[in-house]
């Protein structure tokens, strides 16, 4: 499926997106750690608003998926465009997954409020591309930046 | 025994966030294996969150469920419940 939205991996999740250093342990450490990669990136017009967002929506119910993945997201005036972050984690970060499973990859998506399907959409295409060992496998091994944008860009097309 | 059945679906936010929570645990606390996607497409585990969430389902989709198992129809009635209350009128 094509998806006008994911078919701009350099758009959506630029390399100063992500992280392949340790985030921190803690599951709101970890998602403030991530929304300041979007806030150091110009993105972000209020950085308090988009993290209360994030944290109303963690509070509904966890976005820790299982398979060790966590997905934090939410829709924001804070943003005006749809945008991705990428860390992960050795020691796996507690996202309270159904699973049990701690999360080792954290992707957070913040779309702007008027955004419409563009959430789901998101949300939906990583899924899918998150189900597949091989991506996993390869986002936990990726060398660098480009490696992630790469993996995405063909697991998410 | 296998039952199935296409239910639309109501809450605003289609089946994400607290709606997909419950529709997970609750094929979790059945016996039966379910199966869930698009009325024509390929169908993916249930009881996965991950798996229900790539499906991508909003508000006014369609989904087709299919229940195997001793609790296939009071499971299937369980989801239904889920997938037509408003997500405010919704309890755990």
């Amino acid at each position: 499926m094509t998806d006008t939205i994911t078919d701009d991996i350099d758009e959506l999740i630029p390399a100063s997106h992500i992280s392949l250093s340790e985030p921190p342990a803690e599951k709101a450490a970890c998602i403030e750690s991530l929304l300041d990669l979007v806030v150091e990136s110009g993105r972000v017009d209020d950085r308090q608003a988009a993290l209360d967002a994030l944290m109303e929506r963690e509070q509904e119910t966890t976005t820790g998926v299982g398979m060790g993945i966590g997905i934090p997201h939410a829709k924001t005036e804070a943003v005006d465009r749809p945008s991705l972050a990428f860390t992960r984690s050795e020691a796996g970060v507690d996202f309270g997954s159904m699973d049990g499973e701690p999360a080792t990859l954290v992707f957070l998506i913040l779309v702007p409020k008027e955004g419409g399907e563009d959430h789901l959409t998101i949300l939906s295409s990583l899924s899918r591309a998150l189900m597949h060992d091989d991506v996993r496998e390869r986002l936990q091994e990726a060398e660098d930046e480009s490696e992630v944008q790469d993996t995405l860009r063909e697991a998410i097309a | 025994m296998s039952r199935e059945r296409t239910v639309e679906i109501v809450p605003e936010a289609g089946l994400h966030a607290r709606p997909a929570a419950l529709f997970v645990e609750t094929v979790t606390d059945h016996e039966a294996d379910v199966e869930a996607g698009p009325p024509d497409g390929d169908l993916v585990p249930a009881q996965s969150m991950i798996a229900v969430t790539s499906l991508g389902v909003g508000q006014g989709d369609e989904l087709r469920l299919v229940a195997d198992g001793p609790d296939a129809e009071s499971v299937l009635d369980e989801l239904e419940r889920i997938l037509t209350t408003p997500e405010d009128e919704l309890e755990a």
